[in-house]
């Protein structure tokens, strides 16, 4: 018998699936489950006689030890001339600023060391982060550091300088202002900077007839335009989920797309959480499983073109006047749906996705206004972006005016519409043969920058100062860390410079605008108190009881659409393709789909059979007359005859990261993310689609334990293993802890698997990204990873998030097996791993039941590029070729604050001190941390909960971190037999 | 019938080249490990040269300067700091503000240019020391460094290697003082022996050295 099948006798083929490949005992699955690191076998050189292996062997020993004895490096030490009054070199401070992203802010403290930012955590006091962050805020940092990004003013692709700049262009600025710059235009994305709007208002001054047109490929039209329809003006429609009983989301993904994800995510989450018993239900319609619906007690899925009739299914249901049934596919379900939303009253909640169009924006006002939830969980306010526009119109309207030559001057402030615009404008085109005068400003030398006559290097946000509004309309500054580490200017700076300032710096031009519309008291307190808090106070809009519009109880719903339907979204990661460069974010995994580096045609198992595709395989994807091509893969839980397509890949210029990643979809798309009668053909090639799903697998168990509320009250100790398969025994006496020892809980009722944890301890903790190739390996080399688990049916499956890294087992398997000793424990409990000790034999990894440990196969890290070692963490150690590596429980924060503590003369810590980078970066907070001898510590008391569990636990090596397993609160009346939604007990 | 091919001695040389072959790895390795303990490896003893011949002796020991008047963040940091131009300038730009000597200090200032010391107490990458609690718990800087009010340049008294760490890590009461005595170069306890002190600060101050890895290894 083989050692498969020895662990499939001992372990009956669990119910929790990671991949279709691993349900159906495929090769890939299995190469990965049966060794750990499949593709090492490949590097054995054969070639080569046994003579030349040992001389090359033995050389490299005596190089090996010969280096042992070359003498330390001189290194140089480095004082100031001046040293700031308050910089403790070794002590790192922290700065509250402002992460930008669509228009919408996300306060952020960020760490300096000496001036160096190296990592960003959440603003525990913003609204718009509450002290969370998403992958991208956090991979915002490496952004900084890229070694290629923009450096110098490049005039028709040559180095040129600020100086020719303002030499030749503003003289010819000079004719179009003369006849009142009616061929002026700036092109921004969405703006809530009051100061920089008022900059573009002032620009008017001298150019009375120039436009300011705008474009965000991820627009939120359809939302203005359903508020428009439903309040007679472009409204903001933000949500307060804190005291909401029962949600239904329509296609919308309010954890990861939405203004608000952060608050959102922490205002469900957290209350799922700890097993507890919150009277929240949540239910979801998705035509592809996104964080916010996975995670949902109740998941229904249905083509996008169908969720407007089965809003009307439940507005007729609830008896919203005038809406008659839709006769969606999921009639049932609605009404079902309708009579929860119908109890709840005032505390539930519609919400719509983003691509939908305005109708059903409109409807779902609508029910909210039916439900008397505008006010409580639903709150209209004054727009928080300035001169709202409709961006699609908006680009129209440019392009427009370009083909008819009214376009003299062109400013592009941060946006990349070559790459983007909807492709019925041939705006590359336009742009290039219709435009005289084309000047783009960003971060990269992008699309965009390389058919412009000249580009203007943009500052980032951790190097400039600006303000942006939040979700809520908070008012929150930015504020730099560093100088600009290049000749740089902000938008500020150069729409300043467009309006006759050479010199303006951004500082003077924010601080001006709010000391010029301060009214009353002591300003200069005012604004140090805002760039402390990093926001100002009281400047949230508040909710105004605008009355919906009768029409809106009239609206026709667009009628579900035959075929295949192409939805297309952002990425998780990349977002719009802004972030393309990135390469954490290219590395960390895609939600749900858990794929690197690459986008691909997401469809359900049962679309790809009828369209007689299979993964990997090249299709060509053709809307109208537009094809792409790009590989398909395929993802339980999309809705039948839905093609999902992440935006943001294909770029070609803008750095060396984003090439060959992935394939651009935004040639298919015109006005809207969701286009009709999509055709799909073979081009019979394959494109290897990497996906981390199978890696580091614990094959076979139920390592994800969850349970429905009935059947926790019925059992609460339902996660409990029978105790008769535990063995407590060991040849050893237990080693006591007596002073603190260190614990961590990880709660998958909270969990959405957002992945804001794994860039934040690749950004803390120095971790090195791999490429594509590597990973296709199994070398990825995150500390914490998660692992995504599907159970039930293929097509309709259950979903579950399971972060997993280092549990720092009391009897770790991994410790006696090194030859080394590089792998010991710590006396309060840690699992060390000592580098410089480690010889790599791998052994550790191979014996370590949970696959947490890391192996540097190559030097991973880049030792070479200087600004990337100004990003490192200088309290954790760059790694190097040959070493073991894992996660340490951020050790370097544990003895921050414990030393500190002793320097101070207080023993104790109090709870919550400090805090793991994955705990502080959790939008819902899944993770705590703490002593677990401390009966009165948060992460004691959780363990004492009778959902708590640890995985593997008949290995008897007593981890560390242990989980609260997830408890759902189901729609009894929905049936937990129900086909169409299968809630799983536990089946332990 | 075949002659032999080995002669009888052959047995002897057989021997002797088994014992010769180990003695040589025996001694390869016997000199490898010598280099990477000796001074020349690790330095120690090595006075080095700096771009500007400041003289520790001359501003301790002759002028008085307490060492925190430099190292200003050793009670409060990992790193105890060095002193930026602008310390150098408080007292030069009133004293030998003409010496040659000097020179680079005050390009440095004027330029805004700082000076590029080589560091003489370096530790490896992945060691993590800190400053502050070994001062705190009374520790002197005697005890790493030297009699540094003797030296005219900074050299490394100790290897500053792993073994050395240990050795009071393990018991630190030798090496304990008041910390009213920390940056005190001459001091040597009075009234009672060093074992008696050690071991009456070490309840004091509570010392408790850790010597597992990550107390200095992340």
């Amino acid at each position: 018998m083989t050692r498969e099948g020895t662990l499939k006798s001992l372990h009956p083929v669990s119910e929790q699936w990671r991949s279709l490949d691993e349900l159906s005992g495929t090769s890939e699955a299995e190469t990965f489950a049966a060794s750990e690191f499949p593709a090492a076998w490949d590097e054995v050189p054969t070639g080569q006689a046994r003579r030349d292996f040992l001389k090359v062997m033995s050389a490299s020993m005596s190089l090996a030890g010969l280096g042992a004895c070359v003498r330390q490096p001189e290194e140089k030490i480095v004082p100031y001339v001046k040293q700031p009054e308050d910089v403790i070199p070794g002590k790192p401070r922290y700065y509250a600023t402002s992460f930008t992203r669509g228009g919408y802010g996300f306060g952020v403290l960020a760490e300096s060391h000496q001036g160096r930012p190296t990592h960003v955590e959440g603003n525990p006091d913003h609204p718009g982060s509450l002290g969370a962050t998403d992958p991208s805020i956090q991979a915002s940092v490496l952004e900084l550091w890229d070694p290629e990004r923009s450096s110098t003013v490049i005039r028709r692709g040559k180095p040129a300088s600020w100086d020719t700049f303002a030499k030749e262009v503003l003289p010819s600025l000079e004719k179009i202002a003369s006849d009142g710059g009616q061929g002026f235009r700036v092109l921004t994305g969405a703006v809530s900077s009051p100061s920089l709007a008022t900059l573009i208002r002032s620009l008017r001054m001298r150019f009375p007839n120039a436009q300011w047109h705008q474009w965000e490929p991820i627009h939120r039209d359809e939302v203005q335009l359903g508020s428009e329809l439903a309040f007679g003006d472009i409204k903001e429609i933000r949500y307060n989920f804190a005291g909401a009983h029962t949600i239904l989301t329509v296609d919308a993904d309010i954890m990861t797309d939405a203004p608000g994800r952060l608050a959102y995510a922490r205002q469900v989450m957290s209350r799922r959480g700890q097993g507890g018993d919150t009277g929240l239900r949540t239910y979801a319609v998705e035509s592809y499983p996104t964080s916010t619906g996975t995670v949902a007690d109740h998941r229904f899925q249905a083509k996008a073109s169908e969720m407007g009739t089965f809003l009307s299914d439940v507005a007729h249901e609830l008896g919203v006047d005038g809406v008659g049934p839709g006769h969606s596919p999921l009639e049932a379900e609605a009404k079902a749906v309708a009579k929860d939303l119908k109890r709840g009253g005032n505390t539930s909640a519609v919400v719509v996705g983003d691509h939908l169009p305005a109708e059903v924006h409109l409807l779902g006002l609508a029910i909210n206004s039916f439900l008397t939830s505008l006010g409580t969980i639903v709150e209209v306010t004054e727009p928080v972006h300035i001169h709202p526009q409709y961006k699609l119109a908006s680009i129209e309207q440019l392009t427009k005016d370009a083909k008819e030559g009214q376009v003299q001057c062109l400013i592009v402030l941060d946006a990349n519409p070559v790459y983007n615009a909807p492709s019925h404008l041939d705006f590359a085109q336009v742009y290039e043969e219709h435009i005289p005068l084309r000047i783009h400003a960003g971060l990269y030398q992008d699309e965009t920058a390389r058919v412009s006559h000249w580009h203007l290097p943009l500052s980032h946000y951790l190097e400039t100062w600006g303000d942006v509004r939040a979700y809520d309309g908070t008012v929150s500054i930015v504020q730099p860390l560093i100088a600009p580490l290049y000749d740089s200017k902000s938008t500020h700076e150069i729409l300043a410079l467009f309006g006759g300032e050479l010199s303006a710096k951004a500082a003077d031009l924010v601080k001006g605008y709010w000391e010029a519309v301060s009214q009353g008291g002591d300003f200069e307190a005012k604004w140090n108190r805002a760039l402390h808090d990093g926001f100002m106070a009281d400047t949230r809009l508040e909710h105004i009881p605008y009355p919906v519009s009768e029409a809106a109880n009239k609206v026709k719903m667009p009628p579900s659409e035959e075929g295949l339907e192409v939805v297309f979204r952002p990425c998780p990661n990349v977002y719009d393709g802004r972030y393309a460069n990135n390469a954490w974010l290219q590395e960390t995994p895609r939600p749900l789909s858990r794929v690197v580096w690459d986008n691909a045609i997401y469809m359900s198992p049962k679309t790809a059979e009828h369209l007689k595709v299979k993964n990997d395989e090249l299709v060509r994807l053709t809307v109208g007359d537009k094809t792409v091509e790009g590989p398909v893969w395929v993802m339980p839980g999309a809705a039948k005859d839905v093609l999902t397509v992440h935006l943001g890949y294909g770029r070609t210029h803008g750095g060396e990261v984003l090439k060959g990643a992935g394939f651009s979809a935004y040639p298919l798309i015109e006005s809207s993310k969701v286009a009709f009668g999509a055709r799909v053909a073979s081009v019979k090639r394959t494109y290897e689609v990497v996906t981390v799903q199978d890696h580091w697998t614990l094959q076979g168990r139920n390592h994800v334990r969850h349970a429905t509320e009935s059947e926790y009250r019925a059992n609460p100790d339902f996660a409990q293993e029978p105790k008769k398969h535990v063995l407590p025994l060991s040849l050893y006496p237990d080693y006591e802890y007596t002073g603190r020892a260190w614990g961590m809980t990880i709660d998958l009722g909270a969990c959405n698997g957002c992945n804001a944890c794994m860039v934040a301890c690749q950004s803390e903790n120095n971790i090195p990204v791999v490429g594509k190739a590597q990973v296709a390996k199994g070398r990825e080399m995150h500390w914490i990873r998660i692992d995504r688990y599907f159970e039930g049916d293929v097509e309709e499956p259950k979903f579950s998030f399971q972060p997993m890294t280092c549990m720092h087992c009391e009897r770790a398997p991994c410790e006696p097996v090194c030859p080394a000793n590089a792998t010991v424990h710590g006396p309060e409990g840690l699992n060390q791993m000592v580098y410089n000790r480690c010889i790599g034999t791998r052994y550790c990894s191979n014996n370590c039941p949970y696959k947490v440990r890391r192996f540097n196969f190559h030097l991973y890290a880049d030792w070479d590029s200087e600004s990337l070692k100004a990003q490192r963490n200088p309290d954790v150690t760059v790694r190097g070729r040959g070493v073991m590596e894992k996660c340490t429980y951020c050790i370097q924060r544990i003895k921050e604050v414990t030393i500190q503590a002793k320097v101070d003369d207080h023993e104790r810590i109090p709870d919550g001190k400090i805090r793991t980078a994955c705990q502080s970066a959790c939008p819902t907070d899944a993770i705590a941390f703490g002593d677990i001898n401390d009966p009165n510590s948060k992460v004691a008391k959780l363990k004492k909960l009778p959902v708590n569990y640890t995985v593997l636990e008949e290995l008897n090596v007593a981890p560390r971190t242990s989980y609260l397993a997830a408890v759902s609160n189901p729609n009894p009346e929905l049936g937990e037999d129900s086909p169409k939604v299968k809630a799983h007990g536990n089946h332990h | 019938m075949m002659a032999q091919l080995f002669p009888p001695s052959a047995n002897t040389w057989a021997r002797a080249s088994i014992v010769l072959v180990l003695a040589l790895v025996g001694s390869v390795l016997a000199l490898g490990y010598l280099i990477s303990d000796s001074p020349y490896k690790t330095r120690q003893g090595e006075a080095r040269h700096q771009p500007i011949s400041f003289s520790h002796r001359h501003h301790v020991e002759s002028m008085g300067i307490e060492c925190r008047y430099c190292h200003v963040h050793v009670e409060e940091s990992k790193f105890a700091g060095i002193p930026p131009t602008h310390t150098c300038m408080t007292c030069h730009s009133q004293i030998w503000v003409d010496s040659p000597y000097l020179e680079k200090v005050r390009s440095s200032y004027e330029k805004q240019e700082p000076i590029e010391w080589v560091r003489v107490h370096d530790l490896p990458d992945f060691v993590y020391f800190n400053h502050a609690i070994h001062v705190k718990k009374g520790v002197g800087c005697y005890s790493c460094h030297g009699a540094v009010d003797k030296m005219a340049a900074v050299y490394k008294e100790h290897t500053l290697g792993m073994g050395w760490c240990l050795n009071c890590h393990r018991n630190p009461e030798p090496n304990l003082r008041p910390r009213s005595e920390i940056t005190n170069m001459n001091w040597r306890p009075e009234g009672e022996t060093q074992a008696e002190l050690g071991a009456r600060l070490a309840n004091e101050y509570q010392v408790n050295p850790q010597d597992n890895c990550y107390t200095c290894h992340r």
